[in-house]
């Protein structure tokens, strides 16, 4: 006999061994808290939408921008850059939420697993994008102070020479880089060691297409 | 109207808990793992619980959501060690009518299934289940052409595994 046709003779026969849990049981299990992914999966990002969030409101309470006006930067540079931050999180949020009510137990597994790694991707994309953004405020706040009209101390050392441009471009640099190690080393702490298992079963179900 | 929804929901699920062990057992090896999954599935079975109309039969529903919470919802909680391999202690005591051999065999079949991946187990316990491929297909979200395919890869993996 077929070696997986005598495994379900026997796997019949296993119904009367299995446990049995009481009506109160099961109740009580029903109302303990779910430690689902999908629940970190969301308090991870509601956490990375707010630190950015945060992080655009202490630089506004701190008037960080008033001292770059002071500074000589162009004001309308910190309205612009306010509007393109404050639209990059209303978006990213909205599809956010648009996705994750999407996603449903009660799905085929595939379709399941792809609800739950498109909208973990939303928030990795909102991630990359203030990445992006602060990336390029870096070079233009940089290109204004080399070619500006900008008059303060550190920019005219900068400029008379007394400290070498290369040094200011490279102690940039150091930052980008420094910035985008330490969020790709928490990424993987988080996103990939959470999502690795769905990940590998989703290509799994995904490989039996070609 | 909540008490209600509860009741049922609890009655529901103490008539038809046997799937939900089931597949426990085939994707945990100890007893703290299997409540611990055991108690992740109603969770979630009872969150979706609003949402099922009756337009399927209460098992057909639960076997969908048991699996994807076995296989995606899922996250392993940290107490779970890993002891004796309870299915092949529970297994001894179904199979005695079964002949010395037949009894080996099987014994070496369960270990070789816990060796499958997720994907492979869910396609054994729906084939193991008498699920049609249909079903199947349905419940993994793949075609019912790639369902066998897959089916009967399986089927050759458990041979080599068996006949190394």
């Amino acid at each position: 006999m077929d070696e997986l046709e005598l495994l379900k003779k026997d796997w019949k026969k296993q119904e009367d061994k299995l446990p049995k849990l009481s009506y109160d049981e099961i109740y009580k299990m029903m109302l303990k808290k779910s430690s689902s992914i999908v629940k970190w999966i969301f308090i991870i990002s509601v956490l990375e939408f707010l630190i950015f969030a945060f992080a655009e409101l202490i630089t506004r309470l701190g008037k960080s921008y008033e001292k770059l006006e002071e500074m000589g930067y162009n004001s309308s540079m910190s309205i612009i850059a306010s509007i393109i931050s404050f639209s990059i999180l209303i978006y990213f949020m909205t599809r956010f939420f648009s996705n994750y009510k999407k996603i449903q137990a009660t799905d085929s597994a595939k379709l399941l697993m792809k609800n739950i790694l498109k909208t973990r991707r939303t928030v990795k994309y909102y991630v990359i994008t203030n990445l992006v953004v602060l990336t390029i405020s870096i070079i233009l706040a940089v290109t204004t102070l080399f070619y500006g009209n900008v008059n303060n101390e550190f920019a005219n050392q900068v400029l008379n020479g007394d400290i070498p441009k290369y040094v200011v471009v490279l102690m940039l640099l150091i930052i980008i880089v420094i910035a985008i190690g330490l969020m790709a080393f928490v990424y993987f702490m988080l996103y990939g060691l959470l999502t690795r298992k769905l990940k590998k079963n989703y290509e799994e179900l995904k490989k039996l297409e070609v | 109207m909540n008490k209600d929804l509860e009741h049922n929901f609890v009655t529901h699920l103490e008539q038809n808990q046997n799937i939900v062990h089931k597949v426990c057992r085939i994707y945990t090896s100890d007893q703290d793992s299997h409540n611990d999954l055991f108690q992740e599935i109603t969770i979630q079975l009872w969150k979706a619980y609003p949402k099922f109309r009756g337009e399927a039969k209460f098992s057909t529903w639960m076997y969908r959501v048991a699996l994807n919470t076995a296989i995606t919802l899922y996250r392993k909680s940290k107490r779970s060690v890993k002891t004796s391999d309870y299915d092949l202690l529970s297994f001894k005591i179904s199979s005695e009518e079964y002949d010395y051999e037949d009894e080996q065999r099987l014994a070496l079949m369960y270990k070789a299934v816990k060796q499958l991946n997720d994907i492979e187990k869910a396609l054994v316990f729906l084939y193991l289940e008498d699920k049609s491929y249909r079903e199947i297909s349905e419940t993994m979200g793949i075609s019912e052409v790639n369902a066998r395919v897959k089916m009967n890869r399986v089927k050759t993996k458990l041979k080599k595994i068996l006949n190394p």
